[in-house]
């Protein structure tokens, strides 16, 4: 039975794999400029170079060949040159690629710690003032424009009280040795006499990004926590195990959260590619060295095999993250396993 | 108005008139809905509204402050940037570009997602497993990278990034639409309607369509609110509207510079996006909680 839905759901990935990545191969004939050029990456090419270039990258061959060329290069790892900086695209994007994984990670345990308890919280209390005050604030706070609501804490926080720094992971007299690329594993890993200086200076960096990024996700999670709890409260089961005897929080607790999350998990991987979105604007504004400002500084340079390969790599984990909550919903759902 | 009733009769109101008496209960959704009009008119009527013209740039008059601080002029009320624009003309007019596109893009993307909705949801077994997936495709790409490849592939302008929202909205209304149409084609009343003879057609204008627009009209709250969103941050990240164009957005990314002259620069358009969006939500949730109340009476 499982083996079956693994399978169908491997078969799946695999389909959208290939759809994804013809779509970025289409992207090198889209582009302007010369489609050898947006292959290959580099910005001049000499004459006797051509030749060897196009027998290369099977340019005088037909579509398909082109494609399977194409596939073969992606999965050996040879992703193009940067046009801006001539350097192996992968490369770059695995430089950069950790900082956003950091950011959006941390965003999205906040996100976790505060939505889940407080949705909670706001669907017993629904007709309480503090959870109508919960609400409120939630549909507040969903409103908010994200680079605005950026701007603001920057104000208040850096311009106004001075507390808090502006741009970046660290201080740059900070001299951290990258291992992960991971900004806090980084300096724990580290053999450095200031180590317990760089970790505050990196938690200090790290705040208001993470907050402003945090913002959305948190209330995304908080509505969908109250809906989803208020819906399961209405169940006849719920009257059933409180008929049984057992006591409210009994009842919350066995009966209640485990059905009220299971939707929630599911809306996790449906917001992911929303929160991508929303980190590469945090970290444009706060200087985030991660993929985000990368591929906005790629498309202010015209940067294209960077922008195809950022697609690439991007799309792919938002699938990969949609389809480990799809599993772990169906893992959790007994009702979701037998279609 | 008689003033008692002889003989009992039963009062029916229409489906209609039930959710409008159910929505306005809610005063949030009111003034939701009260501001949500405002910028409406806002997005029409911009043109003959604005006192001064938006573009006109005025040499004399750099960066006035706003008219409630001393060095402020009651002619410009919130003040002029620092090409001497009036800021209060340029707002009004900022409603037509993120609210007034914001509105055409989710009509478009609608209309889309209603005609791609009804044949994925009319349709059944491989043709619609297919269509369901190359869906996923799209919903896996986050909307400003589909919004940087279309850039990078037409150009920067607030039209070519009105493309790629339309494609960032389409998945979740055709998603939503076609499980709508699914739901509603399960029920009795649409099997009897399939005895009588009706053809698919027949079918989907006359049973489904008439029991899901509502659900239609809260998805396309829900789908303007991301989409004056991402209008303005695409305006903001320079991806969008360019320079001149008064664009929320772009006004924030033009002020950006004068954080510390003028902060009411940047602080009046966000005000404005804020404002929008949460109109559209509060209209939205009450819409929401209104049909719930609705089917529950």
């Amino acid at each position: 039975m499982m083996l079956h839905y693994f399978l169908r759901r491997a078969f799946l990935i695999s389909f959208v794999f290939v759809a994804l990545t013809v779509l970025a191969f289409s992207l090198s004939y889209l582009f302007p400029g010369e489609v050898l050029n947006n292959v290959s990456g580099l910005t001049t090419i000499e004459p006797e170079q051509r030749q060897a270039l196009i027998q290369y990258y099977a340019l005088d061959q037909s579509v398909l060949m082109q494609y399977l060329a194409y596939l073969n290069r992606i999965l050996d790892g040879e992703w193009g040159l940067s046009f801006s900086s001539q350097q192996p695209v992968l490369a770059e994007i695995f430089a950069v690629f950790p900082a956003t994984l950091e950011l959006a990670s941390y965003a999205l345990i906040l996100s976790f710690v505060l939505g889940i308890p407080l949705g909670l919280f706001a669907a017993v209390k629904a007709d309480h003032f503090f959870g109508k005050l919960i609400s409120g604030i939630t549909l507040v706070a969903y409103s908010i424009p994200i680079f605005w609501w950026a701007l603001l804490l920057i104000m208040l926080f850096s311009l106004t009280l001075g507390l808090l720094p502006t741009a970046g992971r660290i201080n740059v007299l900070f001299d951290i040795p990258t291992s992960t690329g991971f900004m806090l594993p980084d300096i724990l890993l580290s053999d450095i006499s200031y180590k317990s200086e760089a970790i505050m200076d990196a938690l200090r960096h790290l705040l208001l990004p993470a907050v402003v990024l945090a913002t959305y996700p948190t209330t995304v999670m908080i509505r969908f926590t109250r809906d989803s709890m208020l819906m399961v409260l209405e169940q006849s089961y719920i009257k059933t195990a409180r008929a049984k005897g057992l006591s409210r929080t009994q009842v919350l607790y066995h009966h209640g959260l485990r059905n009220a999350l299971l939707p929630v998990i599911r809306q996790i991987g449906l917001q992911f590619s929303t929160l991508i979105t929303l980190a590469m604007i945090t970290e444009v504004i706060f200087s985030w060295p991660g993929l985000g400002q990368w591929l906005l500084d790629s498309i202010y340079q015209r940067n294209y095999p960077a922008i195809q390969g950022g697609l690439l790599v991007v799309s792919c984990l938002v699938i990969v993250v949609n389809m480990l909550t799809e599993i772990l919903h169906t893992l959790f759902n007994p009702l979701a396993r037998k279609v | 108005m008689k003033k008692f009733r002889l003989y009992f009769e039963e009062h029916n109101r229409g489906p209609l008139t039930q959710l409008w008496l159910q929505f306005q209960r809610q005063h949030a959704a009111v003034f939701g809905l009260v501001l949500f009009s405002f910028f409406l008119l806002l997005t029409l009527f911009a043109l003959i509204l604005t006192p001064h013209d938006p573009y006109q740039q005025n040499s004399d008059l750099l960066l006035l402050a706003p008219s409630w601080s001393p060095e402020g002029l009651v002619q410009y009320p919130f003040g002029t940037d620092d090409l001497g624009r009036d800021l209060m003309s340029r707002l009004m007019k900022g409603a037509t570009y993120t609210f007034g596109i914001a509105l055409i893009t989710v009509i478009g993307s609608l209309l889309m997602g209603l005609a791609l909705g009804a044949t994925a949801g009319m349709s059944k077994g491989v043709k619609s497993s297919i269509f369901n997936h190359v869906l996923d495709l799209a919903l896996t790409i986050p909307s400003l990278l589909l919004a940087i490849i279309i850039v990078a592939v037409l150009g920067p302008g607030l039209w070519n990034t009105t493309w790629a929202i339309m494609l960032a909205l389409l998945p979740q209304f055709v998603h939503g639409i076609r499980n709508a149409i699914q739901d509603t084609l399960r029920q009795d009343y649409v099997a009897a309607y399939r005895l009588d003879g009706a053809s698919n057609w027949q079918v989907l204008r006359y049973a489904v369509l008439p029991n899901i627009w509502e659900h239609i009209t809260v998805m396309a709250t829900m789908a303007l609110s991301t989409a004056i969103l991402d209008i303005a941050a695409l305006g903001f990240l320079g991806l969008g509207a360019q320079a001149p164009t008064s664009e929320w957005g772009a006004m924030i990314a033009d002020a950006l510079d004068l954080i510390y002259l003028a902060p009411w620069a940047i602080a009046l358009p966000g005000i404005l996006v804020f404002a929008s969006v949460l109109s559209v939500n509060l209209v939205g949730d009450g819409l929401r909680t209104a049909m719930t109340k609705r089917r529950d009476n």
